[in-house]
């Protein structure tokens, strides 16, 4: 790699507009970002997570924020992988970037099966499986700790599709570099480091949450060290491409993370603030890279 | 660099005001040719410049007259008090008009019952609608926001400062509720929840409810901030309401809930 990093990306044979894709459940599945003229300088979008069968989600409060980052324990809400292709999936044929369905599951049997229904559109472009849901199977541990469960989890998708699917690796316990290797000879087409930290929030005047599940995802600009040294050790040991996720607020930090060997780099609770975080993003990055 | 969205705007701070202990009413001049709000809409506030803290905060939009948009808030935490700092002649960013307002179709006088700060959004409506009585519940007289009416007011404060000493069940008497065509309710939780179990059934068809909730991005995707509603699951608060019928609320999965 040389430095400073280029920011024509190029993964999985294409050449994507930019190399900042927007996270899983920060952009819905592109309308509303679209409608309020919000797409220049994405990549690509990961819509939030698609389920087989419905999920009302978690009872609120769902969100918190904290000093330094916010709370979410919205709980998969979706309108299950039927409606998504009858109703939600019409309704972003013409974004003007590449979309990357996300999908979670309860079973392994589940992955396979959302992205098998999913695969009669041509709309997505591409599948990010999210290892970080609670495996039923496994007590409720994450598939993703197990690496043996995400190398069967990324051979059973990758059994059902041509497109390509990044696996999305959970920080919460288990070894990432294991993980990603394990969904790399599953035949992943990419990993994505990371998902959300494990965090909580207690009121210690009562010694309560106001998150009801008490634990919630933690995202914050904070966490951007984190995420540069786990994206470096994946992304030393694996062939694949490494999409990292997670404590970007600046330019600055997208050219980090392309440094540490991110290929492409999602950003996600900045488009809380800044629906256009992307646009703003590029056009730093385009005046450090000139001056 | 393309500009951002013309829903997003930096707004000059015409005035910032202490309207009572700790709530703050401000005052922005938006920039022209920005779209006009609907009574019972939000703005989504950026607190700082800085990158704390991480989201917005929702803010029904009090008053708007000529371009001036105002907005009346508690400080209760770090980005209230970091908006309580920003003076007249800065810049508050805002992302809005967001939301849906309330819903102004249907015939009669509008009868508007508010509990403490939830009353703020009233002025707008009060500007708005044809009304035919506003009532009032709070802590205290501490806790009453003016509004500008013409319309008899009757209010109820828990420690008799104001009005009657009690609940603001107790002057919702049937007197007060007659004739209306519209029944508008915005509060804290516990007092709309009471409110609405206090109200003749026959009445509850005609009656608007201004929720609030705990927001991530304010414009529809993050799914943060559900709101229960029959026959279950959820809607969002920022782009299903914030304004509701009061029949599609489940209430005691909402007060279940919290907020």
């Amino acid at each position: 790699m040389s430095f400073p990093p280029s920011v024509k990306r190029n993964m999985w044979g294409m050449e994507f507009p930019s190399p900042l894709m927007l996270a899983s459940g920060t952009a819905g599945f592109g309308r509303e970002l679209l409608n309020l003229g919000c797409l220049e300088g994405v990549g690509a979008v990961v819509s939030k997570a698609v389920t087989l069968k419905p999920r009302e989600g978690n009872p609120p409060p769902r969100v918190q924020e904290t000093a330094y980052g916010l709370l979410n324990s919205i709980g998969l809400a979706n309108p299950g992988v039927e409606a998504v292709l009858d109703q939600l999936l019409p309704q972003v044929s013409d974004l003007p970037c590449p979309l990357l369905i996300n999908v979670a599951g309860e079973t392994a049997d589940e992955y396979p099966a959302v992205v098998e229904l999913l695969d009669s559109s041509s709309v997505p472009m591409g599948y990010e499986i999210n290892v970080s849901c609670p495996n039923v199977a496994s007590g409720g541990r994450a598939f993703g700790v197990e690496p043996s469960v995400v190398e069967t989890v990324s051979s059973m998708v990758a059994r059902v599709t041509e497109k390509p699917f990044t696996v999305k690796l959970t920080p919460n316990g288990g070894d990432m570099v294991e993980a990603a290797l394990a969904a790399e000879s599953g035949g992943a087409s990419a990993v994505t480091v990371c998902n959300t930290f494990l965090g909580m929030h207690i009121d210690w005047r009562t010694g309560k949450t106001v998150i009801k599940r008490k634990v919630a995802g933690y995202t914050s600009p904070a966490l951007l060290p984190l995420v540069v040294a786990s994206v470096w050790k994946v992304a030393s040991e694996v062939s694949i491409p490494v999409i990292s996720s997670g404590g970007v607020s600046s330019g600055e930090d997208v050219l980090e993370l392309l440094a540490a060997g991110a290929e492409m780099v999602q950003v996600g609770t900045r488009l809380m603030r800044r629906p256009w975080a992307a646009g703003e993003l590029m056009a730093e990055i385009e005046d450090l890279l000139t001056t | 660099m393309k500009q951002p969205p013309s829903v997003d705007c930096a707004c000059q701070v015409l005035s910032s005001r202490e309207i009572l202990p700790g709530v703050f009413s401000v005052h922005l001049q938006l920039p022209p040719g920005s779209p006009a709000p609907h009574p019972g809409q939000f703005v989504q506030v950026e607190p700082s410049r800085g990158v704390f803290p991480v989201t917005r905060r929702p803010f029904t939009v009090n008053s708007f007259r000529s371009g001036v948009l105002e907005i009346v808030f508690d400080v209760v935490g770090r980005g209230t008090a970091l908006m309580a700092s920003i003076e007249a002649g800065f810049e508050m960013r805002i992302l809005g008009p967001l939301g849906k307002g309330w819903d102004m179709s249907g015939d009669g006088p509008w009868i508007l019952i508010g509990g403490g700060l939830g009353a703020a959004g009233f002025q707008f409506l009060l500007d708005t609608v044809e009304c035919s009585g506003v009532v009032l519940g709070a802590r205290s007289a501490s806790r009453l926001v003016p509004l500008k009416t013409r319309c008899p007011v009757i209010t109820a404060t828990e420690d008799g400062s104001s009005g009657t000493r009690g609940l603001i069940t107790s002057i919702l008497g049937e007197d007060v509720l007659e004739g209306a065509g519209h029944i508008a309710l915005c509060g804290p939780l516990a007092m709309m929840d009471a409110v609405w179990k206090a109200l003749p059934p026959e009445l509850r068809s005609i009656v608007q409810v201004s929720t609030e909730s705990r927001m991530g991005c304010g414009w529809g995707v993050c799914e943060g901030c559900s709101i229960p509603v029959h026959p279950g699951g959820y809607m969002k608060c920022c782009t299903d309401g914030p304004v509701f019928r009061g029949e599609v609320i489940d209430w005691d999965r909402w007060k279940e809930a919290g907020v």
